[in-house]
This record gives structure tokens, sequence and C-alpha cells, in this order.
């Protein structure tokens, strides 16, 4: 039988054999989002719009869902799942904002102030960096940073200050902003640098020529022309940082509270849980229904987040592409 | 009309770097912050090298890589994780067989075949659908997984267990779906190779009589080989480096060892479970059970090891290849910024 | 050349498989357990001694998750039966049967460096409701500071028993951190002395500090004889009446002297 696969095959042939294995990849990304959306539409159902509201603690309100058997009952549904959306809104959103911020500075540093051989060492470093797996830095985050905050950050009367409203111990809105920034900075200092680097040099030079210092050339010139590739960056940055699971499981708490801002101090301290560590927590308990719908209902989120991500992007880099024709 | 003295060609002035009191303020401020950052870069960047470094020689043995699991009550001494670094190997190995197959074919059919009215458009529904599949967090892609593979319909792939129920974890559930990750960056990177061929090559193996298949077979894929290599390197990192697909479908918990089901030598493996380094790393974490940070130390100095041999030989692959040294933004648009 | 190529890498990862892949097991049944963290011990020796005593017959594979999701499992007949530390509840699913196969007691636990040798009802009441939220207000201890409150989350069979024995039906309060399994609940008190959470017994009496209760000191004697009032039931559940594999493992576990040597290693018989 091999042999006769061995012979000559029909252009006929083999295009529908590689168009069916082609197809078959657009099928199984078909098929996951129709699995996750069915799925979650139990949840969505029962809950209405409140789904998406604050009321409670929702890994409570999953734990509660777990001994309700094959058949749940509508109030076994019960889900306000805002405390989740806010924890992954604003630990994405402030790495997201730290990091861009420190990646364009030290993009800026590598490509035009750093000695040649800092900048020999450093590219590799950061494109490892980049590809450090997420277990190792929430090992790290757990081992060294939460002991370190628990013990000589937080003060006694800060944990004192929330003690009837939740308790403090290292693990929380801090150590989680700062882990997931160092998680995706390397990512955009690689891309923006590498962006830098490209812009034809005759752009600054005539730039230079013109009288302005060469810092103030590479900001107005050369920043303003990779605009899509930072927009490109950071939309990158934001998707790996909004589906980090395992890491955030890791240093986040794990308590799905909302921080509040106006307890001071004691709000970077805080626990939360973001949506992707909320679905690896309660992996286990999918045999539940009501679990299994509400889990499917945040990986619909994500799976949300990740397209509106991609196409915000498109539409970003949009009506640069008309002053950019030569850079990506 | 000559304005200047007669003179002698006289040298260029070299340009007097401008010294930064001539500078306005804002630049002065940027100037400072972005030598603080590049230095603060270098410095947590040396620091986190550096203490895994440091933990790691500290920890890392022989008797630890090449020792099983042992579940006693003293974790912390004993057991090794052998176990685990054949998993990732394992899965690494079912991953990429499973991926560069159909990136490959998916991208010569892009490539080759997708012209016409309805090719174009199928081309273009299965570009982005990898384009979704590299941005899509694994977390969803395993919560996928398992609900599907927990149907009756996929149970040859686990076991079945007395009462009904489809288990669902094994390495075959857990290399189908992590294969997923690798499939971006193998496709991509064949489908560039592809486009940046030139088309004189096809052209002259048309001239020749041979059909298009032919072509692909003989002229095109020897021709992308590099570039194939390179997917597939970053595809193997970005397999080594995921955790939660392990976790949810390879069973950690259950227990670290390999664990064969029953079936003939080879295949009662892939349906059996086990676990990797990183789900090792994380359950001897203190967010597992384990309580052994030495141990999760060392295994994460041989996972570190592992993604550094990877990247070097993703760049020495790709600089040896056509198209010259890929840059960062290439790979990661491939979906493995590894 | 490829060839080559072909049966080195189909030689090298039998090889690989080969070095963990003992030889191919006969047919055997097997028996999936998931559910309660404070069990798993207990039925992992169990069912290692099962397994060396009846060869061949049945392989396990024992997860864990907490009690609820042992019975959300083995309701759903994802699983051949459940661990399950607490007694059955009117809300959970009907037609599950409830296999008794040993006995266990929770325990108050403090950090080693925190000796608290005994509260009352009112102070434990007091302290897990939330109430009390200084070491300073509780006498007999020697921390200082806020009291960090442990405690597991709803999955947790433990967290009922411990509820309805101890803290005379009220719940522990929302304040406390929700751990997931036993261990990683000891983990928490051991590394933090302001910690106070509460155990079953094989997790409570090693690297944390047992605390009495209203003045019964919490060890295997005082809950043999009676006098600790946390004890309650380890169960097997099953969806219907045991049948096949599982109904043996039962039995043996439920008669078999060898059996009832490990539970009391540790834990309680039945009776």
């Amino acid at each position: 039988m091999l042999e006769r696969l061995r012979h000559p095959w029909s252009d006929r042939r083999a295009e529908l054999v590689l168009g069916a294995v082609a197809c078959s990849v657009a099928g199984a990304i078909a098929l996951m989002i129709a699995f996750v959306a069915v799925g979650a539409w139990p949840t969505f159902a029962h809950n209405g719009l409140s789904w998406l509201g604050a009321g409670g603690n929702p890994e409570t309100q999953i734990g509660n869902m777990l001994h309700t058997g094959p058949h749940p009952p509508a109030v076994a549904y019960h889900l306000r799942a805002w405390p989740l959306i806010y924890g992954t809104l604003l630990t994405a959103g402030l790495a997201l904002v730290f990091g861009l911020a420190f990646a364009l500075l030290a993009a800026v540093f590598l490509v035009e102030f750093a000695p040649a051989a800092v900048r020999r060492v450093l590219s590799p470093v950061v494109r490892l960096l980049a590809g450090v797996p997420s277990v190792i830095y929430g090992l790290l985050g757990v081992l060294v940073l939460a002991p370190f905050v628990g013990n000589h950050v937080i003060s006694p009367a800060e944990k004192r200050s929330v003690q009837y409203v939740v308790q403090l111990d290292g693990t929380g809105l801090a150590v989680a902003v700062v882990v997931l920034t160092v998680m995706i900075t390397p990512i955009m200092v690689a891309l923006i640098a590498d962006a830098l680097s490209e812009v034809p040099a005759a752009w600054r030079e005539g730039a230079v020529a013109l009288g302005v210092n060469p810092l103030r050339a590479t900001l107005a010139v050369s920043l303003r022309a990779i605009r899509p590739a930072i927009v490109a960056a950071g939309a990158f940055a934001c998707a790996r940082a909004v589906g980090e699971a395992v890491m955030l499981a890791m240093v986040s708490g794990s308590d799905a509270f909302s921080p509040k801002p106006w307890d001071g101090v004691p709000f970077l301290f805080e626990p939360l849980l973001t949506l992707a560590a909320s679905i690896f927590r309660n992996a286990e308990g999918l045999s539940a229904p009501a679990v299994r719908s509400s889990v499917d209902a945040f990986a619909l989120l994500l799976l949300f987040s990740a397209f509106v991500l991609s196409l915000g992007s498109y539409l970003v880099k949009l009506p640069l592409r008309r002053h950019h024709a030569g850079l990506r | 009309m000559n304005a200047f003295p007669e003179a002698l060609p006289v040298k260029a002035p070299r340009p007097r770097r401008s010294s930064l009191r001539s500078w306005r303020w804002g630049d002065r401020l940027f100037y400072v912050l972005a030598w603080a950052s590049g230095l603060a870069l270098c410095l947590i960047a040396g620091a986190l090298v550096l203490y895994m470094l440091v933990r790691g020689l500290q920890y890392v043995s022989p008797s630890l890589i090449f020792s099983r699991p042992r579940a006693e009550v003293n974790q912390a001494q004993i057991g090794g994780f052998l176990d685990p670094l054949l998993g990732t190997l394992l899965l690494v190995a079912i991953g990429v067989v499973l991926a560069t197959p159909v990136g490959v074919a998916s991208a010569v059919w892009i490539v080759e075949y997708g012209q016409g009215r309805v090719g174009r458009r199928l081309a273009r529904v299965v570009e982005s659908s990898v384009e979704i599949v590299a941005g899509t967090p694994d977390i969803v892609i395993a919560i996928f997984a398992l609900t599907l593979f927990q149907l009756g319909a996929f149970s040859f792939l686990s076991f079945t267990a007395s009462g009904g129920g489809v288990y669902g974890r094994s390495f075959l559930t857990a290399g189908a779906a992590i294969s997923l990750l690798a499939i971006p960056p193998v496709f991509l990177a064949t489908r560039d190779g592809l486009e940046a061929l030139p088309g004189h090559q096809r052209e002259g193996a048309f001239a020749l009589g041979k059909t298009r298949v032919a072509t692909i077979r003989r002229v095109l894929l020897p021709g992308v080989r590099p570039n194939i290599a390179t997917g597939v390197t970053l595809g193997m990192g970005r397999i080594i480096g995921d955790t939660a697909i392990v976790f949810l479908l390879l069973g950690v918990g259950a227990s670290e060892r390999i664990e064969p089901q029953s079936g003939p030598a080879g295949l009662n493996v892939l349906r059996g479970t086990g676990s990797t380094l990183t789900s090792y790393i994380y359950s001897n974490s203190p967010a597992g059970e384990g309580a052994a940070p030495q141990k999760a130390y060392a295994a994460a100095f041989v996972l570190l090891a592992m993604v550094l041999a990877l990247n070097a030989a993703a760049g020495f692959i790709s600089g040896r290849g056509r198209s010259g040294r890929m840059s960062f933004g290439d790979r990661v648009r491939y979906g493995a910024w590894a | 050349m490829k060839r080559i190529r072909r049966l080195s890498a189909a030689l090298t990862l039998s090889g690989v498989m080969g070095t963990v892949a003992p030889v191919a097991a006969l047919a055997a049944s097997v028996i999936t357990i998931s559910g309660a963290t404070a069990s798993a011990p207990l039925v992992t020796l169990l069912a290692q001694k099962y397994v060396k005593t009846h060869p061949h017959q049945v392989k396990f594979k024992i997860a864990q998750g907490g009690t609820n999701v042992g019975i959300a499992d083995v309701a759903a007949g994802r699983v051949s039966m459940a661990d399950v530390s607490r007694d059955p509840l009117p809300s959970d699913p009907s037609g599950l049967v409830f296999n008794p196969i040993a006995r266990y007691f929770v325990c108050v636990v403090t950090n080693r460096s925190n000796p608290l040798a005994n509260l009352t009802e009112a102070q434990a009441q007091a302290i897990f409701t939330g109430k009390v939220r200084e070491w300073g207000q509780v006498p007999g201890s020697s921390a200082h500071g806020t009291i960090d409150l442990v405690s597991r989350t709803s999955a947790a069979g433990v967290l009922t028993t411990f509820q309805t024995l101890l803290l005379g039906n009220k719940s522990v309060s929302q304040v406390a951190s929700q751990e997931p399994s036993e261990g990683l609940l000891q983990q928490k008190v051991q590394s933090d002395p302001n910690a106070i959470g509460f155990l079953s017994d094989y997790f409570a009496l090693k690297g944390v500090n047992p605390v009495g209760f209203n003045g019964v000191g919490c060890s295997l004697a005082n809950a043999e004889s009676g006098q600790y009032p946390g004890v309650a039931h380890f169960y097997e559940v099953t969806r219907g009446p045991a049948s096949g594999a599982a109904k043996a493992f039962i039995g043996w576990i439920q008669a078999s002297p060898v059996a009832r040597k490990i539970i009391t290693s540790a834990w309680l018989p039945l009776h």
C-alpha cells in the first residue's frame, strides 16, 4: 500500500489532500469556538447581562455549583463575574502601561546610547528573557518576591486597616503586576528595538543635519516611523498578559476580590483573580455542568478579547500604513 | 560667482556631539529616563539570569536528573525528575510529529494551490484561523481539548474507567492539543519561505514538464528546509514552555511519574499519564503540593537550558537560511516569541 | 539516507518509552477516584496495598480536587468512585451511595511558633467567623498582630465537617484565604507565624501545632476514646450501589485486617 502512495500523485489529488489538511486547521479552530460558545450559552442565558456585573465572590459562586449534580436547577448558574473581569483589566492594563513605557525607553537606549559591547550582550539576553516559560516567572514570584513583599513591605498597620475585609500576605496586585511587566517587557523591547534599527538611517540623519539633537531625532522621526510596530508590540504583549493563567494563579493571591483603589496603600497588596487564572483553578470541577458553563464563558471572553486585540491593532495600523509604506 | 576665497580642500569637520546643555528640558529628561531604563533592564536581566543560574547550580545534580520521582513523605530530599524530563521530550516529539505535516501542508497549499476564486477565499480563512490560534491563550485551547477528548468518541486516545467516564487525559490528548501551539510557527515560516523562493525555480521546473506536485516535492520543499526547521524549532520552544495544557490534559496531581495504560508497548505510554518539567515545577512550588523548592529550581534550570539551546538553534538555522537572519518581529509574527 | 533517519527516529522514540514502560500489563480494569484531599493519603496507601495483594486485577488512578469535585465527578459518571470527607448533604445529587471506610478527626492548628494550647467553642467561633481579628485578644497565644485565617475552598468536605462539628454550624468568614487542598493549608500555616486554620488529623499532627478544643487535646487517643468532639467519616461514594471492581475494593477496605492495619496507623477504624 505504501508503494501505491509513493507513486507520483496527480496535481488534482495533491490539491485536494493538501487543501483538506489546510481546511482541517480552520475546522479545528471553528470547532473550538463553537464548543466554547455553545458551552457558555447556559450561564449567559440564566444570568443575562448581570453576568458581567458585580455581586459577591465568583470563586465562592463557582464552588457552590460543584455539588449540584448533572441536572442543576436554574439558580445554580448564578454568577457575577465582574471581579474577575476587573482583575484581568487591572493587571493587564497596568502591566501594559508600565511595560510599554519601560520598553520604549529601553529600546531607545539599546539602539541609541548603549555601547556596542553592551548591545551585543543585551540583545540575546533580552531574546532569552522573552522565551522563558511563564511558570519560571511564577516560581520566582512566589518564592522570592511574594515572601519579600509579605514580610518586609506590608506593615502590620496596613494589614490591620483591611483586616475585616481581606487578608494581605504578599501575593496580590503589586507582585502580579511586577512579574507580569517583567514577563511582557522583553518581547516589546526586542520588537521595538528591531523596528528602530530598521528605520532607514537617512531619515534620522536628515533630521540631525537640520540641527536636531540625536535623541530628539530618534524620538521625532524613528519612533513616529515605527508606530505600527509599537502598536503591534503593545497588542501582542497585551494578548499575552490577558491570557496568562498559571503565573497569575501562583502570585496574584487567588482570591476573586476587587482591589479597591480608595483603600490607599493596601490597594497595592490586595489579592485578586483574573479570568484565565480562574479557569485554571476551576479546571478540576468541569463535571458539574454549571461549572463547565461558567468556565466556558470565561474562555469565550478570553477568545473575544484576543480577537478584539488583533482586530484593534489592525485598525490602528491602517491609517498609519499610508505614511509608512516601507515599514511593517 | 565664487563667494569664498580660493582655499585648499579641507577635511569635513567631525560633527561635535551636541552637549547635553544645549538640549531642551524634555529631551534631557528623556535622556536620563532612557539611560535609567537601559540600566534597569541590564540589572533585571542580569539578576534574573544570575539568580536562576546560582539556584540551579546549587540544586541540580546528575542524581536528580536521572532518578525517578518518588512519592515519599519527605518530599524535599528524595526523588528526581527523570519522568518529567522524559515527559517533556515525549510531548515535544508528539507535538512536532503532529504539527509539522499539518503546518507544511497547509502552507504549501496556500502558496501553490490557493488560486482561483474559491481557493483564494479559503486561503484567507485558513490564514485567519492560524492567526487566531497564534493569539489564543493556551488555557482556552486546554479547556477545549479537555472537553473534546472526554467525549466517548475519543476514548481510544486515553482510557475509559469502570463507571463509564472517559478519562480524557493522556500524552496523546495533551500532544494533540499542544500541537495547535506549534502549527502557527511552522505554517508561517514555511509560507514565508515559499513566497520568498524566486519564481524562476518554479517556471524552470514547469518548463521541463514536471507537474506541480513533483515541483513541490523535488524543488520547493528542499529549498525551504531551513525555514521549516526554524519554524519547527520555534514551535518546540513554545511546546516546552507551556504549562496550562500540560496541567489540564496530562493530569498533574495524579502522579509525577509516567504511568502507562494497558495495551501494546509504546501505545500504553502514549495513552497513559505523566508529567512534564513545567508541571513538575508548578507542583513543587509553594503553589502546588510538593513544597520542595530545591527540586523546582533544579528543574527550572534544566528547562531554561533547553529553552536557551532551542533559541540558539533557531537563530543558527535561520542564519544559515537563504533569507538570512530572521528578525525578532518575524519570530513574533510566527506566534513563537522564544 | 532518509530511511536511516526515519529508523533512528523510531528507535529513539521507542528507546525513550522503553526506559519507562514496564512490561505491558494484562488487561485490567481501571478504578478512577477523585475527591477529598484529606482522605487521599489513606486511599493511596490502601490502593497500593490492594494492588500488591491482588496483582493484575485493577489499576488505580487517584486524583483529588476536593470533596465536591469528587461528588460532581461521580454523579456525572466521570470516575468510578469519589473520596468524600463529609456526611451526605440534602443538596447532593440523588442516586449516590455513601460507603463509609474509616473515621478521622479535625483539629484547629496554628504555627509552631504560636503554641496555643486550647480554644473554647466560643473562642473558636469568634476567631473563625471573623469577629476577633487580633491575636492580642486571644488568651494563651504568643503571636502579635492580625490573625491570618486560613480555610479551604468550598469544594472541601473538611470545611463542612469543621463548621458542623466545631463551629456550631456557623460559616467561616469570607476574609479567610481559601486553600484548595489540605497540603496547601498546612503549608500556609507552617510558613506564617500569625496563621490559624483547621486540618484533618493526618496533616494536623505534623509540622503544625494542634490546638485543643474545649479542654480536650486534639490527638488520636482522645479521638478514639470519644472525648474529642470533631470526629467524622471518610466515605467512598458511588453512583448507585457499588459494583464490579469498585465493590470489591470497598469490600476489601471494610473487611480485610490488612486494610484495618493501614487505617489504624494514622486514622480511626469504623468501629
